[in-house]
């Protein structure tokens, strides 16, 4: 208990040396942010500590104590688990590049809650397993699927990590004033150490403390900036309505209100240039088109209910109802961000309307904004801080995930079945650390936008896991057979995308290349994937040796009785 | 002996009564789901028209004049605070800027005296120099090359007042001078003539109907329903759905 007041007052020392700071923050990047560093550190020693002070004493015990939160709290791990990089950085960058088609984002990440609650939820909590791979290989009582399922995890979890680590590497950038290179080095490198400290520790606490500090870092700057633009402040998430608008007809200059102008932190006018195509649906200048904005929302919405890190949370609810409810309070305090989101990147519009301003990367314009909005530097740090807290408690998620995936389904059931726990331990470790590397790698490409790169998990989730576990919640005559042929049908159609994506990105061509990157883009060929494995798996289930006895028994008395 | 078949299920054959009613909520939520949110999109794409705003309208007007390669003065401005526009959009691809760069130059230099482009490509010259040295400054070093550029910025806008009508402190006027070039083109490329019109009705024409005309609580109605109120939908259902399982399991006296 004294460590904590310790460490408290040490917290409120900091920020009260920091004031005298506060005001320097007018330089967008470039330089070493001294506030926001130590508002960082602060926060990431804050999580360390937590879980030291709430450890779990082992595996089990990590996992019984999902089973004695409350609903609210459970919501909470659910909501901090779920939001990453892509919900508090790129969601914003979309629609402040792509306009309306952006929203296919909002829509789709939390569109996908309704599908898990409804078809998923209670009945994987019903069935009573761990991990996804421990449901699939039971479920259609197969090894190979479970190995197989096993590597999509890890598979799954590693796409996830590409656009949470270029989101770290891009705060990390913002507050250290590096280039994106060693931003990305540095920023995984810390993450890395973060989880192998902190990963199976006080884990569900973490989330929680991680959840408020998520969403206070979020909304504060928006009612600040609501208030400041004169804007209906109260409930921002309405009142930016009106900016919306104001970006349509566009803003003069200069824009008075009670005698005093309205200025970004540079000292331009809050005005714009008559911008239709921030908010009109698919608007042709945006190069987007109303295909894509349905592709995407689909493909986000089958992945959210088919990503294994999202459906391990119903398994350590006390009770069925429990379940449910956590998705209820976890949508509620997903949407509180999400709703949230679109705010900046329409006061980030307007902020950055002038050319002096510069161009700004798409993924930090939640922090520009802030920035240009003349928000204090310490509320902005902390915006930042709440942002690497988003992609540090998803990361950490799933590295541990991905590890566990390769030491309990992979290592000990292929490799080495007569492993100690110790090695166990220490192949986990290592599994983590060569994810961690070569996930860097791949992020310090820059192969896309935050929200991008994470829908590329999304659409293999869809193609692989969802229709496993749809199929085989719902449908008793769902066999191994018909898992396999499902199972090869979303693969192929990822191996597809990703290949056309790969030779494209190196300049190359393959026959049909332009028709596959539209219509099988990497960013959503779920649309079709999905559907197709779920296709395969039922013509392929009719026509071969029905499901054993024990297990429709099973799903029927246990799972839907 | 048990059979395989009596334990078979799906989710459009329930094994019972309960399995039936919930399959009936489940249909119904997911019907209610797929209508709000792929619904909507299909009516916004079906009732949608391509609709130009009016800078599209007068550049029309003023083009052919350029095309003919004798602009008036007044077609002048037209193009240029039409084109100026576009340019203020923050979404134009690098060609397409480069594109509007080269054409506002050429009609902006076409409509100044010689004795003072001098003293603008000087100025320029200067602005561009700083802009490259802001990349790697830092701090307070940062903050007075900014405050140079400023300064050099409202010369530029006063200089041009007189010939482009766009006064200073106006947006326009800091977006004419962040367009111009010092090595402007005499005469525009023909196909930059070609392409100009094609990249001013990309930029200017925008897919609108009554759902987006139509404003509530501020925002265009569209933006509103899917930012706004998918949300509240998707909370609500999960609210609906859990409160009637559990109404109908302590109804039916089933303990989960």
């Amino acid at each position: 208990m004294n460590m904590k007041k310790i460490y408290l007052s040490g917290i409120l020392l900091f920020l009260i040396s920091l004031s005298s700071n506060a005001e320097s923050l007018t330089q967008l990047e470039g330089s070493f942010k001294t506030g926001p560093a130590i508002i960082l550190i602060a926060t990431l020693v804050t999580f360390v500590l937590v879980g030291v002070f709430f450890r779990a004493k082992d595996p089990a015990d990590y996992y019984a104590a999902g089973r004695k939160i409350s609903r609210v709290g459970s919501g909470m791990a659910i909501a901090s688990n779920w939001m990453s990089a892509a919900s508090v950085l790129g969601m914003a960058g979309m629609m402040y590049g792509f306009g309306y088609n952006g929203l296919a984002y909002v829509v789709g990440w939390t569109g996908g809650y309704v599908l898990l609650l409804i078809l998923m939820a209670a009945q994987i909590r019903k069935y009573g397993k761990y991990t996804a791979p421990d449901f699939i290989g039971d479920r259609y009582y197969s090894r190979d699927l479970r190995i197989v399922s096993a590597i999509f995890t890890i598979l799954i979890s590693f796409a996830y990590c590409v656009g949470q680590f270029g989101g770290i590497g891009l705060m990390f950038k913002w507050i250290l004033g590096l280039n994106y290179t060693w931003a990305v080095i540095i920023g995984s490198s810390v993450v890395l150490l973060y989880t192998l400290i902190s990963g199976m520790i006080g884990a569900t606490k973490n989330m929680q403390i991680q959840y408020v500090i998520i969403v206070v870092s979020f909304l504060v700057p928006i009612f600040i900036m609501a208030f400041k633009f004169d804007y209906f402040w109260l409930v921002p998430q309405i009142g930016y309505g009106a900016a919306v608008t104001d970006i349509v007809q566009g803003i003069p200059a200069p824009n008075i209100s009670e005698g005093a102008s309205l200025l970004n932190a540079y000292g331009h006018d809050f005005s714009i240039v008559p911008s239709p195509e921030f908010a009109m649906p698919w608007d042709p200048s945006t190069g987007t088109t109303f295909f894509q904005w349905v592709a995407i929302c689909f493909s986000l919405m089958v992945g959210t209910a088919g990503l294994p890190h999202v459906i391990q949370r119903f398994y350590v609810v006390p009770k069925v109802s429990d379940a449910r409810w956590s998705v209820v309070w976890g949508l509620f305090f997903i949407c509180l961000v999400y709703w949230t989101a679109p705010a900046y990147s329409t006061f980030g519009k307007i902020l950055s309307a002038n050319p002096e301003v510069g161009r700004l990367a798409t993924d930090a314009i939640v922090v520009y904004t802030a920035q240009l909005g003349g928000v204090n530097s310490l509320i902005v740090g902390l915006l930042a801080a709440g942002a690497i807290s988003a992609a540090f408690s998803t990361v950490a998620g799933l590295l541990v995930a991905g590890a566990s995936a390769f030491s309990h389904d992979l290592y000990v059931r292929v490799i080495n079945p007569t492993s100690t726990p110790k090695s166990q331990l220490r192949v986990a470790r290592i599994g983590t650390i060569i994810m961690a590397v070569l996930v860097t790698v791949v992020a310090l490409m820059k192969l896309g936008l935050i929200a991008q790169l994470v829908s590329v998990a999304f659409s293999m989730a869809a193609c692989t896991i969802f229709p496993l576990f749809l199929l085989g919640i719902w449908w008793s005559g769902s066999n191994r057979a018909g898992a396999k042929a499902g199972l090869a049908a979303g693969i192929l159609v990822t191996t597809i995308s990703l290949t056309y994506y790969i030779v494209g990105l190196s300049g190359g061509s393959l026959p049909g290349q332009e028709f596959i990157s539209y219509w099988l883009n990497v960013w959503y060929f779920a649309w079709i994937g999905a559907p197709l494995a779920i296709i395969a798996n039922i013509i392929v289930s009719l026509l071969t040796t029905p499901t054993p006895l024990e297990i429709k028994k099973f799903l029927a008395e246990q799972v839907h009785n | 002996m048990e059979s395989t078949d009596q334990f078979n299920f799906s989710i459009f054959r329930p094994r019972n009564l309960h399995g039936r009613k919930n399959r009936n909520v489940i249909f119904s939520m997911l019907i209610i789901w797929t209508l709000a949110v792929f619904g909507f999109q299909f009516l916004l794409r079906v009732i949608q028209e391509p609709r130009a705003e009016n800078s599209l309208i007068r550049f029309e007007t003023a083009w052919p004049s350029a095309l003919k390669g004798d602009i008036a003065p007044d077609d002048a401005r037209t193009l240029l605070a039409t084109m100026i526009h576009v340019k203020g959009k923050n979404i134009v691809k690098p060609a397409d800027q480069e594109l509007l760069n080269s054409a506002i130059s050429n009609i902006m230099y076409g409509n100044i005296p010689d004795t003072i482009k001098t003293q603008i490509t000087s100025l320029l010259t200067d602005t561009r120099k700083l802009k490259s040295e802001l990349a790697t400054a830092k701090d307070q070093e940062y903050l007075d090359i900014k405050s140079e550029i400023s300064g050099r910025s409202q010369k530029l806008i006063s200089l041009f007042e007189p010939y482009s009508g766009f006064s200073p402190g106006s947006l326009e006027a800091t977006i004419l001078i962040n367009s111009l070039k010092e090595d402007y083109p005499q005469r525009l490329a023909d196909e930059s003539l070609t392409r100009l019109p094609v990249v001013m009705k990309l930029y200017l024409t925008h897919n609108q109907s009554k759902l987006t005309d139509t404003k509530f609580l501020g925002f265009p109605f569209h933006y509103f329903y899917t930012a706004v109120f998918l949300l509240i939908l998707f909370v609500t259902l999960c609210i609906i759905y859990n409160v009637l399982i559990e109404w109908r399991l302590k109804k039916e006296g089933i303990v989960e």
